[in-house]
């Protein structure tokens, strides 16, 4: 081996030390310059927030007003985010007397489309299978009648039907398969199943613990009037379990259904009014947020155990939007009057609440868009 | 040579891709209504084999609302039903298990039901001729629906004739028919008129008679007036003989010169001889029966009723957005008002507004919401009721506070009972309080005991989709303003209808084609004892503007009410590029806020009739924007309320101000060196 060869081979050893570090810090920085995308409504501000986090601090980008009168309230309440992350949709939950449906472009936030849905259409997500939203019409203010849930075709934005379900609809949800959507009925407390091929109910559960009801309260012969004592509020299947969660916003509870047996499994006692519940995507973590007091709760799904309650910025937590790879839940809080929506960010790894944006009056609908490097 | 195969590989890859199709029975297919239909579809590549698809969904594509109704589905069976005659598109979305879609859109014709029968109506009594012949076609298609159509009343008339073939003709040439089928009469004796209307014919016998008349007197009740001025034209009929033909029909036309050479003369003339002249200048009236006519001229003059209007004084509220407001005199003998504040904290501010050039705020509340919409103070000075939108509980609801002493008032009790939904507008009036509940109804609540208040009556129109926006109380009828179903009179203790607070009963309604129904004003017209409803249109036809000032619509509509079963729209107010909001009237002159219009005074006095503002019947108005405002300078101005000779105003951006019209005209020296 001559000078030359060795001279060589020192340089290339060199190099490849050099290289590997670099490399290092390449990988590590790319790691590090993940931006997380969200959008949240801000339902007594008629205004939707676009934010970015990147890791460690959250930023409003961009605050979208929506609406059509700039004199009346119209609650933008439900946001989702089409599969194919091209569009946004909001619902708008005033009108005359009907609200809305908005189709948005992530492109540059501006409204495409729009249809008239029924009274205060709230929560909704878009099915990947069918590319139909499925929307409740929470009715939230109006007589206790059984209300439902509108599928509208995205591509044209049209109402395709209305699906009668309970008193009260509230948290749609897809299942990951994209074929069923379910919903809870606060008042009738009643978890409905549609088939989202079929746009019917396929099945129907009452969530009432009828052991812990004092019958003799109950007025037996007023059938038309149940008044759940859970008064579910939020459903989520599990990403990979059959396996969902609703969160008993009336009798402190979060209840875990097995959906092949469709019967209740179990009931986690909580902190006061659990109000929307969201699983991490990996099905490892599971956040609720307790309107009652202020918190957000965390549990290990794989123990089951709950890990933290975290205290929020400001009261009335309303909203979780999970990140795509599971590390972060951005969880939205109302505030009272005058005081800003604010969007909490928790990490799910530390357990840590770590930074917190400010958004419009009652920060509500939140909805995860995007990762990007 | 790699560029070269790269090139094949696309291309041959593009000849094996191949684009699939929806094929369907769908297509071309005409149905009649009530038609049940079993649509087939599958899907196929370019080439003809098929492609899976586990399940092909259809709907009917959106119309005017949101679903369309027009082809219906059942589900189940796998059918679809055809409701409404025309072209409806019908959505065909096959969904793979994979998530893949693929949609086709069909165009399905659904005949119109075919004409069964058509009865030719003669409207009027007698025909001379010179008289255009008004027949009215009543047509009964297979379904037994029946429609009347009046060729006269153009509008309606125009969708029946663009949908089918109508031809008429006649048995001789004592009627002349034009191409576009108006029917005149020109020669004394009988003639028989055959219309058919696709395929189906229906005969009816006039009978032309020779005008009696030799001569008409067209008398006026006036002929120098002022724009606006409604002049009652008659006519007097007199035969060769010179006897007065009383009830015979006239035709009433005219035509005009301005006195400004570089303006229209316009106006409006009814076909009962009513005239109105919106522009200054000479005007000829004319009568005509059949080939006899008769003329006169009418000399309108500028209404000339132009005065300035100075801003006396103002509250500012620079720190968020204001609302409703209401003045009122205290327990103490002194002026005050209490303002309302739009997405923000919840405050009620109160103001002594004594000298209304000294405006001063003297105290405040915070509630539980975001918007406090509207303020209104019981008739004793005793008792304010706010409502709320946007509580952190959602439970919203009204307020009771104590005013007794407005410079410290105090909250006496909350009512969210039915209320939970947002209270949009409130009302007081005699120991109740009349809310909005979900924009769908109001609640009437008793509050002789305010911190008790209890629910007594409720009312709504009681439509599917029904809804409200305002609500206001006079003489015991509450005045609902109901967008698309527009206004209810309903009797809550006037006795009218026999109705109370805890049993209202209604006794009238009117709607109009907007359906942009917001706020009502009930008037009395001191000059002429006719009683109006004003009907105020709220619209914001671009929407949210976030960049700047929001463009608005809509205008007055005056609405007869005098006779109430028979209500009848005789006039508007519309300002040109802006919208009306709330309002006030009082000894005939409106004080309305016509948002980014500014503040507007309008003369009202005499009959009303056509477009008012074209009459000049403006008085003046002022801007209500403020350089220190919460945007600056950017006029929105909410409401108006005339109050011991001031008029008081809310502006969205700039809070509480009083202004005053003077008795001086206003100073155009400045603009236009040539105007007197």
């Amino acid at each position: 081996m001559n000078d030359s060869y060795k001279y060589l081979i020192s340089r290339f050893h060199k190099n490849f030390k050099i290289l590997k570090v670099l490399s290092f810090f390449l990988v590590h920085s790319i790691a590090n310059a993940q931006n997380y995308y969200l959008y949240v409504a801000s339902e007594s501000d008629d205004t939707v927030s676009l934010l970015r986090f990147d890791g460690n601090k959250i930023i409003e980008e961009k605050r979208i007003d929506v609406g059509f009168y700039p004199t009346e309230i119209e609650g933008p309440h439900g946001i989702t985010i089409d599969p194919n992350g091209k569009f946004w949709y909001l619902t708008l939950a005033h009108g005359n007397p009907y609200g809305k449906i908005i189709k948005y472009s992530t492109k540059d936030n501006i409204a495409i489309d729009q249809t008239t849905l029924g009274l205060f259409p709230a929560s909704m997500q878009v099915s990947k299978i069918t590319g139909f939203i499925y929307c409740v019409n929470f009715n939230l203010h109006g007589d206790m009648k059984p209300s439902s849930v509108s599928v509208i075709d995205a591509e044209t934005m049209t109402e395709i039907t209305k699906i009668k379900t309970g008193i009260m609809p509230h948290g749609s949800r897809i299942s990951n398969d994209g074929l069923k959507q379910y919903s809870v009925a606060m008042m009738s407390g009643e978890l409905f199943e549609i088939d989202a091929l079929n746009l019917s109910v396929s099945r129907k559960l009452d969530l009432d613990n009828h052991l812990s009801i004092d019958q003799s309260k109950m007025n037996m012969n007023d059938h038309k009037m149940k008044h759940s004592s859970v008064k579910p509020t939020w459903v989520i299947p599990h990403p990979k379990k059959s396996l969902a969660y609703v969160a008993g916003n009336g009798s402190n509870e979060i209840i875990e259904i097995n959906l092949n047996k469709w019967e209740i499994t179990k009931r986690i006692k909580i902190e006061k009014k659990p109000y929307n519940v969201e699983i991490s995507p990996n099905g490892n973590i599971m956040v609720a947020t307790l309107k009652g007091n202020g918190k957000t709760a965390i549990w290990d799904l794989k123990t089951g155990d709950l890990i933290k309650l975290i205290k929020n910025s400001t009261s009335v937590p309303h909203g979780i939007a999970i990140s795509s790879d599971s590390k972060y839940a951005f969880v939205s809080v109302e505030g009272k009057g005058g005081e800003p929506g604010i969007v909490d960010v928790i990490d799910l790894n530390k357990l840590l609440l770590i930074d917190k944006v400010e958004v419009g009056k009652q920060a509500g609908g939140i909805a995860f868009w995007k990762k990007e490097i | 040579m790699k560029k070269v195969f790269f090139v094949f590989l696309v291309i041959v890859n593009l000849g094996f891709s191949q684009d699939k199709f929806i094929v369907s029975n769908l297509k071309d297919i005409t149905l009649d209504i009530g038609q049940v239909f079993k649509p087939e579809s599958r899907v196929i590549n370019s080439d003809g084999s098929e492609v899976e698809c586990s399940r092909i969904i259809y709907y009917n594509k959106k119309g005017v609302f949101s679903s369309a109704k027009s082809i219906t589905f059942d589900r189940e069976k796998g059918t679809l039903k055809a409701n409404d005659p025309g072209n409806h598109d019908v959505v065909a979305v096959c969904i793979n298990t994979n998530g893949k879609r693929l949609t086709k859109t069909f165009n399905i014709n659904v005949n119109y039901p075919k004409i069964k029968k058509v009865k030719l109506l003669n409207g009027q009594r007698n025909i001379y001729v010179g008289n255009y012949v008004k027949l009215i076609y009543e047509i009964t298609d297979e379904l037994d629906n029946k429609r009347i159509v009046d060729y006269w009343n153009y509008d309606k008339a125009l969708r029946y004739f663009s949908n089918v073939e109508v031809d008429l003709k006649s048995s001789n040439d004592r009627v002349k028919i034009d191409l576009s089928n108006n029917i005149l009469a020109v020669e004394e004796g009988n003639s028989t008129i055959t219309a058919n209307f696709d395929g189906i014919s229906e005969k009816i016998d006039i009978k032309i008679q020779k005008n009696p008349i030799s001569k008409l007197n067209l008398i006026s009740d006036s002929s120098n007036v002022k724009t606006g001025d409604v002049v009652n034209f008659k006519v007097k009929a007199i035969d060769k003989k010179g006897n007065e033909i009383k009830n015979m029909p006239v035709e009433y036309s005219f035509t005009g010169k301005s006195f400004d050479k570089s303006s229209s003369a316009s106006g409006l003339i009814l076909e009962d001889g009513r005239f109105v002249g919106d522009v200054a200048g000479k005007y000829i009236i004319s009568a005509k029966i059949g080939n006899i006519t008769s003329s006169k001229v009418v000399n309108v003059f500028p209404r000339n009723v132009n005065r300035e209007i100075n801003n006396i004084g103002n509250g500012l509220v620079n720190d968020k957005h204001t609302s409703d407001f209401w003045v009122f005199e205290g327990v103490d003998g002194r002026d005050y008002a209490v303002t309302g504040t739009w997405g923000a904290d919840g405050k009620a501010y109160f103001w002594d507004v004594t000298n209304p050039s000294k405006i001063k705020k003297i105290d405040s509340v915070q509630v539980d919401a975001r918007t406090v919409n509207d303020v209104k103070v019981s008739q004793d000075g005793k008792i304010c009721v706010i409502s709320r939108e946007g509580a952190s509980n959602r439970k919203n609801g009204i307020i009771m506070i104590d005013v007794t002493n407005p410079k410290d008032v105090k909250i006496i009790s909350e009512y969210t009972k039915n209320l939970t939904g947002g209270v949009h507008n409130v009302f007081i009036d005699n120991n109740h309080v009349y809310a909005l509940s979900n924009g769908e109804k109001y609640y009437i609540i008793n509050i002789d005991d305010t911190s008790n208040p209890k629910q007594v009556g409720m009312f709504e129109v009681g439509k599917e989709g029904q809804s409200i926006h305002d609500v206001w109380i006079e003489n015991g009828i509450a005045y609902s303003s109901n967008w698309r179903d527009g206004v209810y009179l309903v009797d809550v203790g006037n006795g009218i209808a026999g109705g109370s607070p805890s049993n209202p009963v209604p006794f009238g309604d009117y709607s109009y084609d907007s359906g942009a129904h917001h706020a009502t004003f009930p008037y009395k017209s001191k000059s002429t004892g006719k009683f109006y409803t004003v009907l105020g249109d709220e619209i914001f036809p671009k929407g949210v503007n976030p960049n700047g000032t929001n463009e608005t619509a809509g205008f007055l509509h005056f609405v007869d009410f005098t006779d109430t079963k028979n209500p009848v729209e005789v006039a508007k107010y519309e300002l040109p590029t802006h919208g009306s909001h709330n309002f006030w009237i009082e000894d005939d002159i409106l004080y309305v806020a016509m948002y980014t219009g500014g503040l507007r005074v309008v003369d009202l006095s005499g009959d009303l009739l056509g477009d008012l503002y074209k009459q000049g019947r403006e008085i003046g108005y002022i801007l209500t924007g403020n350089p220190n405002g919460y945007i600056p300078n950017d006029t929105m101005v909410w409401g108006a309320q005339l109050y011991k000779g001031h008029i008081f105003y809310s502006d969205f951006n700039s809070g509480l101000g009083a202004a005053k019209v003077s008795a001086n005209k206003p100073d155009n020296s400045k603009a236009n060196q040539y105007i007197e």
